[in-house]
């Protein structure tokens, strides 16, 4: 088998993440010194376009597409505004995702190098990390690695002796899940409500402050520095598949060994679950996956075999999202599970538009009774009412499809598991194993675990 | 949608469940339905404040063309109206999502309509039956919240929300209100204040309107609480401040309940307010005078006409001064002057004032003439505002409201240059950022519209109209001249702040469309009058690229009528007390007049010298105690007649309900008057010993006016001759029985001489008028329903006819203009500038401003509030001079009268320039010198502690008010006939 690259994760160091000299001597900085002096904006633009990169955060939207909307101004114009910004989205609040986190406080200087590249091209003179609140190590290390970058003047005025200048800031949040949403945090980062803006206008043309902004998730810059020292066809490469790239890939839940890997997009599950992950923990069989964090429909063992990228996942009806997986076994209950994402997703609710605010809470309320054995049978109605009444289109943002996404998915392959418990108004699991079934609780939440 | 026609050529097709209809492309597709007198139900979407998406309620399907039978969902109100679109209402995919839309928000709606102050006008409700959601599928629990103490005049109750974010959206981002927010996220959003306390904005009575159920409830209403259906209402003017607004006004069993806002394309829209809306308690208050006094009655029962004739008989040819009011109706003060003549004709006003009244005339002699001053809804069009010595917050709130819409312009233009439409709220909002259309204001206070201004200066009157001065001689300079100018003493004398304004406002009026001056005669200045006349005279001379508009706004509700009436030989105050002292006339007749310009010494005379004085007024005052003969006057809900407002529009107000005899118009008193004294006017040849028969009614009252003078504006009832309109809903219930108590029989309906609005439920339907007495449409309760009496929405009202408008020609034959003495302009200037004493500007009160409104018993325990101390600012510089820290208290006197006040600083004031908000100072004169003096701890403590005693008391009042309403209404104090005192 050949060796995989892992242009992301190489320089990536948890216990004491490289210094910038160490990162430099590394070969870091260079993507970034190459695309300020050899490159103009738009060859950068092209180059990024060209390489076939997809946002990473979860709905795969061509990155160079993106970035082509923001206006671009001569030096003199006078209907140039005051401020651009570039803003990393690292507010990683999906539950079964830490991806983001690993890069933020293994290779800080990464997201620093790719922030420069990224605002170069975009003519960003102001940029922002949108960090998740408990990220306090990641926000250490970001403000650490920053204030290296401002000393040799990878950061501030006339960057390296170019006219381009760029500054940079570290923001926590206050915490929101909805901050993840480009333009909640938008209006967070402005000290407003954390509720998604309407579009139009794109933060590209109109974001931050009415200014155009550019909001970009960690994973998807830190490919930056690589595509401009490497070359598009090189990116490519990197895959077998039709995206292009390596993906982080994550995996928890019972497997032998959770935690998470730089693979080439396209990798299959089985390969992910069996190969790195090392398969079903002892005595636990596997049940289904979500494969991109919550807000993705299940898979089941059927579909082991699809590639982790954006278009054979769709196929396969969910979607690709993160790439982190969360495999739900035979031993804890899916009605549980889906109800533990529903009470999340119903309290990360911003409470703007309707179906949302008040969709999810009732879907809670179903599945809460029919957990406890108290539900009936028109119950499941309701639940595929509600799947309805929350689909896309008919939301203010997707958040809620994204609530719906597991749910109705459940209702279609585990569907005698809510009947049964309707018929036998209880939960066989829970009589089973209660131990068991806090665990999936905890471990479906993310964050906590992670590899 | 600005323009009062949309011609065809805005129009688009659109076909609405295979029908194709005409529909302006200017606004969303759910405008448009609504326009087409369609139903699809709505929440967060307001004509005024446009579409944010938040409540999903409007979703409708639109299909690609004829053949697409799927369609996709699409949220009106988010849609943009195109040619041939093709949408369907009726379809069951979207009739099926808003069922669900309002069963979601019913799984918190508690279930208390019954005990619901919106019960019956809910927008909820209506929009609940529009989707035929009825039965309830939740099972869980609801949501519950505490409620909060919003203040004396809004209810709150969160339990009721249904999270559509109307209420922030207004009170913050339409008014600019600081003190309210959204709370709390997922379903568990909060709609309040941080803590308890009064709402600070002057515009919160709105939240009640434009709540769509009832969270928030109209708090003095609902204490003396009816149904909506039960209400008798007539359409209105406000009687608070110039502007005009109309209003509705709803009275049941003789005590007058509410107002409501009478949407007005021109003028108010949808908003009022919060003086408009609950400054009509007055009429209910306990200083309503309701019986004749000082003659004598040959029945206690009742009072006849041949008693007034008695009581009057002595005074038979006598000659008297009258006394006029901004504060009375037009025919009131035209009759008064007819009736005493012009010379012994008086509108209350000082010299100060005269001078201010002469220089207004002037002014609007000089500008408009051939053009109209601008709509409020012109207002909010402009570009560039330079607002010169007004807070338009507290002496004409919704102007104040227009001006900051019109600060959004730069923003909106903005986003329209992207393709994005103006009702896109929240993405207008996003792409505006922190941009403002340039605004310029000079006054001597802060006021709430500073933070919108690009510049403010913090001036005296008097550095106001230098600034003015020094802004029109650079305006008509050439750039040669003017660089010359910049070096001359004159220009050196201004600090570098004042210089700045002056070349930033030329510079911003050179590239603004359409620039706005606005100015008023608040701070009683006639040299800011005359100095903004000099700068229009020099703008309309200038090239500037766009006409620049200007706006003057006067203080009361007919002080524009008054001033119509004024000419060269009308007295001022001190010559009407000269010709009283003199024994030149027998008395005075004082119509709907405090005389607030009279210290305590110069009443006292008054009252001396007068043989008679003769006072009509609808409540107590200090002139109606001194008075021989009070005479009960109608209010504004009791009585007919016109007010002018600032733009010289002349309104009509209609009355509500018959108030108890001897209850009459002031004009009517006044025909009476003229018959009991058989005056003989000899330089009224056409008046001259006509034995006038009394007025009954405003058209007998119009024609002998029309007959004798031309000056007179035509002002025929609109549709006569259409079938009368009822004041009541098809619903009211009880008016057969009302008076059950008393006698079992149906008692007769009270005839209205005056209009054809009926007191009872017959008669055509509200919007067979312009004036409508108060709204409704089938399926639609609430004040929404206006959606179907407009021709587009935010529209002109289906039944529109041109308003009449008084002349501004003030122009006349002999002096041109209002004599004033030689000296009295000069003797204003020395008042104002005594630069070495400190001189008080008060920031003005909502609650106190107007004299009627401040009677209204919880006006005045908002106007006491223990919530704020009042304070008083003063320059840092002088702060520090005196060793004084901000946040002592010191003692202000001034005109013999003293309180305490809390001391802050303001960087931006001049040295000798103060402002506050000491309520105490009731008469609130602008200008006046104050001393401050140190004052001890426990000298504090006991003000603190009688401020609370005063506001107890102040508390008891209302609570009795209230009582006694309560009381009233088991004996229903109306009449069955709306005409004359013998009719009954």
């Amino acid at each position: 088998m050949i060796e995989i690259i892992r242009p992301l994760t190489q320089l990536v160091n948890l216990q004491s993440p490289l210094s910038l000299n160490d990162y430099i001597s590394e070969g870091g900085y260079q993507g970034a010194s190459k695309a300020l002096h050899d490159y103009s904006p738009k060859q950068v633009l092209d180059l990024v376009g060209d390489s076939g990169l997809k946002g990473r955060g979860g709905a795969g939207f061509p990155t160079g597409m993106k970035w082509s909307c923001v206006p671009m101004f001569e030096a003199d114009d006078d209907n140039a505004p005051a401020f651009k910004y570039l803003v990393a989205n690292a507010d990683e609040m999906e539950p079964g995702t830490f991806k983001d986190r690993y890069l933020l406080e293994g290779a800080p200087h990464q997201l620093v190098e790719a922030m420069i590249i990224a605002a170069y091209t975009i003519a960003a003179n102001r940029g922002y990390i949108f960090l998740r609140g408990e990220y306090h190590l990641a926000g250490k290390r970001l403000q650490q690695a920053i204030n290296e970058a401002y000393q040799q003047n990878w950061l501030g005025k006339n960057i390296q002796g170019t006219n381009f200048s760029f500054d940079l800031y570290v923001h926590t949040s206050a915490g929101r899940y909805i901050c993840g949403e480009e333009t909640a945090l938008i209006n967070a980062l402005e000290g407003r409500r954390a509720n998604p803006r309407a579009k139009p206008p794109f933060p590209q043309i109109s974001g931050l402050f009415g200014q155009p902004t550019v909001v970009n998730n960690v994973e998807t810059l830190c490919n930056l520095p690589h595509i401009v020292k490497q070359g598009a066809d090189w990116f490519k490469a990197l895959s077998p598949n039709s995206d292009s790239g390596t993906k982080i890939y994550a995996a928890c839940g019972r497997v032998k060994s959770p935690g998470l890997w730089e693979l080439p997009m396209g990798t299959t599950i089985r390969e992910i679950l069996y190969q790195h992950a090392g398969g079903m923990a002892g005595g636990f069989k596997l049940r289904g996956l979500l494969p991109g964090g919550a807000s993705t429909d299940f898979l089941l063992p059927e579909h082991l075999d699809t590639p982790m990228d954006f278009d054979s996942i769709a196929k396969v009806g969910s979607r690709l999202g993160t790439g982190g997986l969360i495999v739900l076994d035979d031993k804890n209950c899916p009605v549980a599970m889906v109800l533990n994402l529903m009470r999340f997703f119903a309290q990360e609710s911003c409470g703007f538009c309707t179906p949302c605010r008040d969709g999810t809470p009732w879907a809670v309320e179903v599945l809460t009774r029919i957990e406890q054995g108290t539900g009936r049978k028109e119950d499941l109605d309701t639940l595929y009412n509600l799947c309805d009444f929350m689909w896309l289109g008919k939301t203010h943002c997707a958040l809620a499809p994204g609530a719906v996404e597991p749910l109705k998915s459940a209702l279609r392959y585990f569907s005698d598991e809510f009947e049964q418990h309707i018929d036998n108004g209880c939960c066989s699991y829970q009589q089973d194993n209660i131990v068991n079934k806090s665990l999936t609780l905890q471990s479906s939440q993310g964050g906590a675990v992670h590899g | 949608m600005d323009d009062k026609n949309i011609s065809a050529a805005q129009k688009v097709t659109v076909y609405i469940d295979n029908i194709a209809y005409q529909v302006s492309k200017e606004n969303n597709l759910l405008a448009g339905v609504l326009s087409q007198k369609l139903n699809l139900p709505y929440f967060c979407w307001h004509p005024s404040m446009g579409s944010v998406g938040a409540c999903r309620q409007c979703a409708v399907t639109q299909y690609q063309d004829e053949n697409d039978t799927r369609g996709r969902l699409v949220m009106a109100c988010m849609t943009s109206v195109s040619d041939g679109m093709r949408i369907s209402l009726q379809d069951k995919d979207s009739a099926k999502f808003r069922e669900q839309v309002i069963g979601a928000m019913m799984t918190n709606h508690p279930h208390d309509c019954p005990v619901c102050a919106e019960g019956g006008e809910c927008h909820l409700q209506d929009m609940t039956v529009m989707t035929g959601h009825s039965v309830r599928d939740y099972q869980g629990t609801k949501r519950t919240f505490n409620n909060q103490y919003l203040g004396e005049l809004v209810g709150h109750e969160m339990n009721r929300c249904i999270t559509c974010y109307r209420c922030t959206r207004f009170y913050n981002d339409y008014a600019g209100g600081k003190d309210f927010g959204v709370y709390g996220s997922k379903n568990q959003v909060y709609f309040g204040r941080q803590k308890d306390g009064t709402l600070a904005s002057e515009f919160s009575g709105n939240l009640v309107e434009v709540c769509p159920t009832g969270v928030f409830t109209n708090k003095v209403f609902s204490a003396h609480y009816t149904r909506k259906w039960d209400l008798q209402s007539a359409p209105s003017v406000c009687a608070h401040c110039s502007v005009g607004c109309n209003t509705s006004i709803g009275e049941r069993y003789g005590s007058v309940r509410r107002v409501m806002n009478r949407y007005n394309y021109d003028l108010n829209g949808y908003f009022l307010c919060d003086r408009g809306r609950y400054g009509i308690g007055f009429v209910n208050s306990a200083q309503r005078i309701k019986k004749a006094q000082g003659i004598n009655q040959t029945s206690p029962e009742k009072l006849t006409r041949l008693d007034v004739s008695r009581a009057l008989a002595h005074f038979r040819d006598k000659r008297f001064i009258g006394i006029g009011s901004a504060r009375a109706s037009l025919e009131a003060n035209f009759y008064l002057k007819q009736i005493v003549g012009e010379d012994n004709f008086s509108a209350g006003y000082n010299r100060q004032q005269m001078a201010v009244a002469k220089e207004y005339q002037q002014l609007l002699s000089d500008n408009f003439i051939d053009d109209k001053m601008l709509s409020l809804r012109e207002i909010e069009q402009c570009d560039f505002i330079l607002l010169v010595g007004e807070d338009l917050t507290k002496t004409s709130p919704r102007i104040a409201l227009a001006l900051r819409q019109a600060c959004r312009n730069s923003g909106i233009e903005k986003a329209a240059s992207m393709g994005v439409a103006s009702w896109q709220d929240s993405a207008v909002r996003t792409i505006s950022g922190k941009r403002n259309s340039p605004f310029f204001a000079m006054q001597p206070m802060a006021t709430k519209l500073d933070e919108l201004t690009e510049q403010c200066l913090l001036l005296a009157p008097d550095d106001i109209e230098q600034v003015m001065l020094a802004l029109t001689t650079v305006l008509c300079l050439t750039d040669n001249e003017k660089s010359n100018y910049f070096h001359q003493e004159e220009w050196q004398a201004f600090t570098f702040e004042q210089q700045s304004f002056i070349n930033k406002v030329i510079s911003a009026l050179a590239t603004a469309k359409k620039p706005l001056i606005v100015t008023g005669d608040s701070l009683l200045s006639a040299k800011i009058l005359l100095a903004t006349n000099k700068l229009m005279a020099c703008l309309k001379n200038q090239a500037t690229p766009s006409k620049v508009n200007l706006v003057v706004l006067p203080s009361a509700s007919n002080s524009i009528g008054l001033l119509s009436l004024i000419d060269e030989k009308s007295i001022s105050s001190e010559q009407v007390l000269a010709k009283v002292s003199t024994k030149t006339v027998a008395g005075l007749i004082c119509l709907e007049q405090e005389l607030t310009v009279y210290t305590n010494e110069q009443l006292t005379l008054l009252r001396e010298h007068a043989e008679v004085i003769i006072v009509l007024d609808h409540s107590e005052s200090r002139v109606s105690q001194l008075a021989d003969i009070v005479l009960p006057a109608a209010a504004i809900s009791e009585g007919n007649g016109h007010f002018v407002n600032y733009q010289g529009r002349i309104q009509r107000f209609s009355q509500v309900h018959a108030a108890a005899l001897p209850i009459l118009d002031s004009w009517k008193w006044l025909s009476y008057i003229e018959k009991a004294l058989d005056f003989s006017i000899s330089n009224q040849a056409t008046l001259q010993r006509k034995k006038a028969k009394p007025k009954e009614n405003l058209a007998e009252l119009h024609d002998y006016f029309s007959e004798n003078f031309t000056l007179w504006p035509t002002l025929k009832d609109e549709q006569l001759e259409q079938k009368f309109v009822a004041r009541m809903t098809k619903r009211a219930s009880g008016r057969t029985s009302q008076s059950a108590n008393f006698s079992v029989h149906e008692a007769k309906v009270v005839e209205d001489k005056d209009q054809h609005y009926r007191f009872s439920m017959e008669g055509n339907k509200p919007n067979a008028v312009k004036n409508m007495p108060f709204t409704w449409a089938p399926g639609w309760n609430s004040n929404q329903s206006i959606n179907h009496h407009q021709v587009e929405i935010q529209g002109q009202l289906s039944h529109y006819s041109d308003d009449v408008y008084v002349s501004f020609n003030f122009t006349r034959e002999s002096d041109k203009n209002v004599a004033v003495n030689d000296d009295t302009l000069a003797a204003v200037i020395t008042d104002l500038t005594a630069k070495k004493t400190l001189t008080y500007f008060p920031q003005g009160c909502l609650f106190q401003g107007e004299w009627q409104s401040a009677l209204t018993a919880e006006f005045q325990l908002l106007a006491h509030s223990l919530e704020k101390n009042p304070t008083l600012y003063l320059s840092t510089e002088f702060v520090e001079s005196q060793g004084w820290e901000p946040g002592q208290w010191l003692n202000v006197s001034a005109d013999n009268k003293s309180c305490f006040a809390q001391l802050k600083c303001n960087n931006e004031l001049p040295q000798y320039l103060v402002y506050g908000n000491i309520n105490d100072f009731v008469d609130h004169k602008s200008g006046l010198s104050i001393k401050l003096t140190e004052v001890s701890e426990a000298d504090v403590i006991q003000y603190q502690k009688n401020r609370q005693t005063h506001y107890q008391h102040l508390k008891v009042i209302q609570q009795n008010t209230l009582k006694q309403l309560k009381i009233s209404d088991q004996h229903i104090p109306i009449r069955f006939v709306a005409g004359g005192l013998d009719d009954a």
